[in-house]
């Protein structure tokens, strides 16, 4: 796909994100989709690969408001989404904004805390606003979550239920840097951390209006097809439990216009789809415990099934 | 297509030679089989031809030698005086011009030998350039070879040519243009410069294997041929067929002997004579009274003969001259093709009506009726017929089997009867029980025609049994085979009658023939040939006179019979189905019966078809296979064809309408050449793919303008006419 011109704004961000990570064009561009997207991100990796720096290296390059909320287990409800507190100078409760409040939330650890907490953070990333004390709050705008999880520790922690899992868009995983690219990374931080000197480079106003464009980029009726047929697909296949559900399926297409939006495009096409189905699908497939004993995985579940459904490459006959 | 200089090689050189010894092959059939003379004129052409393009010769001096040479023997071909006088070249002109008129008048019989020679020679100029074509661009000759293999095989099964040395010569040297060729195309793939190689490692193994192939074949022992020779059969003209010897296959069609009947036929058109007749009728050429078993014979000498006149009567009494036939006069005309010196004449003969030099005989024991001219027996070419058309009444012959008639007839009821002493009783136990219902000898003779037409008979002229030393053919035929062809049958009508003593004897001669359109009289025109030969029975009606009958499977009477009053008494099923006859005359027939006719020509219809399938089977068969065949190399090769078809068929299309489909069939060509594309594989991988095969970016430019089309909806205007270019040489590109 190299022939396709990046979208200006979206190359310089994407540019930026480089100066402090390396060799993770893809994570950042998946990134930069769920964020065009509004949707959220799921990050599975193990502790000190970048996640948070990647959250961080986002945030500061379209210039919104960070916030990091470390998951433990005894972290409240009301840790997360602000508390109301008596004032005796006002004498009034006052309402004190948590960490949800930001723009770009990075939600570490997430499954640590308890389901409770948990829901709190998940309540607002479906409905981008909280209800506390009987006041609804509008979270910022835009409104992006990126979630980590830790997949080696088991102990004490609360995996997120399916549902939850249902309302992140992708699902990534950073994997560890190249050779080269970690070296890179040791000259960079040798001195100071780039990550200081990161300036923005596009300003929330503009990303709100990429936001709006991206809805614009056309989803021919084969696409849709395409899209349903793939979901559906992974509804009857074999080693499924539970298959993709119509969320999934709308999921696919806002990241694939998305996508499309970055490349200049203003159609989707059935690459787009084929690039993103496996971090939109997987995590909202259940296997059932014989294929998870066969070593199977969701995503090659989800790249069988791309192998199987017809690309369309015929106008639909109506 | 690579363009060469032509090389002057020793390789190219024997290429050359070996094509000329094919094309040659195309040349010498014609001395023998056409009235082509001077061969070898042609012959040098060709050669000229070859020389020039071997030595490179450049189009303009090539095209002034040949046509110098081509005009040079023209005039040696066809004018007396000095080629200098230019005196004859006014005339060649004027003679070339002629020709084109009488060419575009499509009169083709009227051009003249030199105007042929004239086409002839074009026609091999445009021969040697398509194959030096095929040669030296395409470097592919085996169309050209497989061609001449199938024209010298034709020519040595249908024409008296042997090609036995043809044949070998052929494969030499169409195998060894194939090896060289092969060499040459492995060479131009792989961009070999033909000197650095040794020659000599391809060529040697591929002469030993020709000569080694070609001395195996020669002495291998030979098959003898599966189908017999057809040759025969289309080469005789009728005057030599039907005579049989009981054994192996006869071609249809007038014998004179026939006291060995049996056995199969083959079809022959051979035109005998067209007529020109106001009604469909049979011809008559003779009748046969004694059957002895196996055939039939006459009782006394075909030497006694009867003379008449030109204008005197016929001396033949079809009709007791009674009320009881109620006739109608009617004149049909007789023109020859064949060189049969006898006349073939309808029911019901008075006059012959030809040039007043000729006399007739007529034979005494057959009623055969020979033309004679002096005392020579000719052929007549055209000889008009006087005879009146008969309408049997049907209550005529109920009643015609009354005592009393049968006695004032007695002696020729009693000659009409008879039969061989040792004819097996079944027959005659079989012809009572078809007949034991009914009274006259009218309704026993039907309910016996009638027989044939069910009881598990079939018509067939190829799987016809010939009766051995100990059985009667009648025999054979009426209870162990129950197939054959209008002998057996009419044969076998003529014994069960007999059997019952009912007098009936055997005719032969031919149907009415093929209709083949009105004449200029607004008469009916026909052509009888070989195949329309045919025998049929009369049974002879005390007081009626003979009548005609026909048993034969898928036949119908030419006569009719008139049901008076007899069918409002009796309504029988048969008796209705002769009225089919009545066709032509539907006022006679009421509404009721026409519906039963339609019915039964529907069924003979049915049966007519079972009969051809039946008979020709094996030929509808192989029609069919080699159809598959060729069917399925049109399809195998497509690859060759499809892509120059496509290319051209979207050459001219200008709508962007056209994009889709035409990608569509871009993809399929592509999986065809071997560029599959899996399901799941989107457009613009699969472009990847194919432009990473071909080395271009093609594939890539002309997806994403599809891509936009499909997956966007719109298209900009004008995108056809901007890939089409890019559709056009992938397509190309996937040319096998």
């Amino acid at each position: 796909m190299t022939h396709e011109q990046i979208h200006p704004l979206i190359k310089r961000v994407l540019e930026n994100i480089e100066k402090v990570m390396i060799g993770k064009r893809n994570v950042a561009e998946l990134s930069v989709i769920a964020l065009l997207a509004e949707g959220h991100v799921l990050l599975e990796d193990v502790p000190g690969v970048g996640k948070t720096m990647m959250v961080r290296a986002l945030a500061k390059s379209v210039g919104a408001s960070f916030r990091r909320i470390q998951f433990t287990p005894d972290l409240l409800p009301s840790d997360v989404t602000g508390v109301s507190i008596y004032n005796p100078k006002e004498m009034e409760f006052q309402f004190r904004p948590g960490p949800i409040m930001g723009n770009i939330i990075l939600a570490d650890e997430i499954n640590r805390t308890s389901p409770k907490t948990q829901s709190a953070l998940l309540e607002g990333m479906e409905e981008s606003s909280v209800t506390i004390d009987g006041v609804t709050h509008h979270l910022g705008k835009p409104f992006f979550v990126m979630a980590t999880q830790n997949p080696i520790e088991y102990e004490g922690t609360y995996p997120l239920p399916e549902a939850q899992l249902d309302r992140f868009l992708l699902k990534m995983k950073m994997g560890y840097p190249e050779m080269a690219d970690e070296m890179e990374v040791l000259n960079r931080v040798q001195k100071k951390n780039p990550i200081e000197e990161l300036e923005p480079v596009i300003d929330l106003e503009e990303l709100r209006e990429l936001q709006m464009k991206c809805k614009d980029v056309h989803v021919d009726e084969t696409i849709k097809r395409y899209i349903v047929e793939l979901s559906n697909r992974t509804r009857t296949h074999g080693s499924v439990y539970l298959g993709v559900s119509p969320r999934g399926s709308i999921a696919l297409m806002k990241a694939a216009q998305a996508y499309a939006f970055i490349y200049g495009r203003d159609y989707v096409l059935p690459d787009d789809i084929q690039y993103l189905a496996p971090a939109v699908f997987a995590h909202r497939i259940i296997l059932k415990s014989e294929a998870r004993f066969e070593g199977i995985g969701a995503e090659e579940v989800v790249e069988r099934v791309m192998n199987r459904v017809p690309v369309p490459v015929q106008r639909l006959v109506k | 297509m690579i363009s060469r200089k032509a090389q002057k090689d020793f390789i190219t050189f024997f290429l050359y030679l070996f094509v000329h010894i094919m094309l040659w092959e195309w040349l010498r059939p014609l001395e023998q089989l056409t009235d082509t003379s001077n061969i070898g004129v042609f012959l040098l052409f060709i050669l000229l031809s070859f020389l020039l393009a071997f030595m490179g010769t450049s189009l303009l001096v090539s095209i002034g030698i040949k046509m110098a040479y081509i005009v040079w023997m023209l005039h040696f071909l066809y004018f007396e005086e000095s080629i200098f006088q230019l005196s004859w070249i006014s005339q060649f002109v004027h003679d070339v011009i002629e020709n084109i008129q009488i060419l575009f008048a499509r009169d083709w019989s009227s051009l003249s030998n030199i105007f042929r020679s004239l086409l002839f020679f074009i026609l091999l100029w445009l021969m040697t350039y398509l194959i030096q074509y095929w040669l030296i661009k395409r470097r592919q000759i085996l169309l050209f070879f497989l061609l001449t293999l199938i024209y010298i095989t034709v020519l040595d099964t249908f024409t008296p040519y042997d090609a036995g040395l043809a044949i070998v010569r052929t494969v030499i040297s169409g195998f060894t243009v194939l090896g060289m060729l092969t060499f040459y195309r492995l060479l131009e793939k792989e961009v070999i410069q033909i000197k650095t190689i040794p020659i000599k490692k391809w060529m040697y193994p591929l002469l030993i294997m020709i000569a080694m192939s070609v001395g195996f074949g020669l002495a291998s022992p030979k098959a003898e041929p599966i189908w017999p020779d057809p040759v025969p059969y289309i080469k005789s003209y009728g005057k030599d067929s039907g005579t049989s010897d009981g054994k192996g296959l006869q071609k249809i069609g007038y014998g004179l002997d026939d006291s060995n009947l049996g056995g199969p036929f083959i079809g022959d058109n051979t035109v005998i004579f067209n007529a020109e007749a106001n009604s469909r009728h049979y011809w008559k050429v003779e009748t046969k009274d004694v059957y002895t078993g196996k055939g039939w014979v006459t009782s006394s000498s075909r030497d006694e003969r009867e003379p008449f006149g030109y204008e005197e009567l016929v001396p033949i009494q079809s009709y007791n001259n009674d009320a009881k036939v109620e006739i109608k006069e009617e004149v049909s005309t007789v023109f020859s093709m064949g060189n049969d010196a006898h006349i073939v004449y309808p029911l019901g003969i008075k006059q012959i009506i030809a040039a007043p030099f000729y006399t007739f005989e007529k034979e005494t024991a057959t009623e055969k009726i020979h033309s004679i001219e002096g005392n020579i027996p000719v052929s007549i070419e055209q000889y008009s017929l006087v005879f009146d058309k008969p309408s049997y009444s049907v209550t005529a012959l109920n009643e015609a089997s009354s005592v009393e008639n049968v006695a004032a007839d007695r002696e020729l009821i009693d000659h009409y009867t008879m039969l061989p002493d040792d004819l097996p009783s079944r027959i005659r136990d079989l012809a009572i029980e078809i007949t034991e219902d009914k009274d006259s000898w009218f309704e026993k003779t039907r309910e016996i025609e009638g027989y044939f037409r069910k009881s598990g008979f079939s018509y067939d002229q190829l799987d016809v049994a010939v009766p051995g030393p100990d059985d009667d053919y009648v025999d054979q035929f009426l209870f162990d085979t129950k197939r054959g062809y209008c002998d057996n049958f009419s044969t076998s009508m003529v014994i069960l009658a007999r059997s019952i003593g009912i007098p009936a004897r055997w005719v032969k001669g031919y149907t009415e023939g093929e209709y083949k359109g009105l004449g200029d009289t607004g008469s009916r025109m026909f052509e009888v040939t070989n195949n329309n030969a045919h025998s049929w029975v009369e049974v002879y009606f005390p007081g009626v006179g003979w009548v005609p009958f026909e048993p034969t499977q898928g036949f119908s009477n030419s006569v009719q019979f008139n049901f008076d009053t007899y069918l409002a008494e009796d309504r029988q099923p048969e008796a209705i189905e002769q009225e089919e006859i009545e066709r032509e005359k539907p006022e006679l027939a009421d509404k009721n019966e026409n519906k039963t006719v339609s019915a039964f020509s529907f069924e003979k219809l049915f049966d007519r078809l079972k009969d051809l399938l039946t008979d020709h089977w094996k030929w509808i068969v192989s029609i069919i296979l080699v159809i598959a065949f060729l069917v399925f190399l049109i399809y195998h090769f497509r690859g060759r064809w499809l892509p120059f078809y496509l290319a051209w068929r979207f050459k001219w299309t200008r709508k962007d309408e056209n994009l889709p489909k035409a990608y569509l069939l871009l993809l399929r060509e592509l999986g065809r050449y071997g560029l599959h594309r899996k399901e799941g594989q989107t457009l613009r991988d699969y472009a990847d793919y194919v432009d990473r095969f071909f080395s271009s970016s093609e594939m890539g430019r002309l997806t994403t303008c599809y891509e936009q089309l499909i997956y966007r909806g719109e298209l900009k205007a004008g995108s056809w006419e901007e890939t089409k270019e890019l559709w056009e040489n992938l397509i190309k590109k996937t040319i096998a």
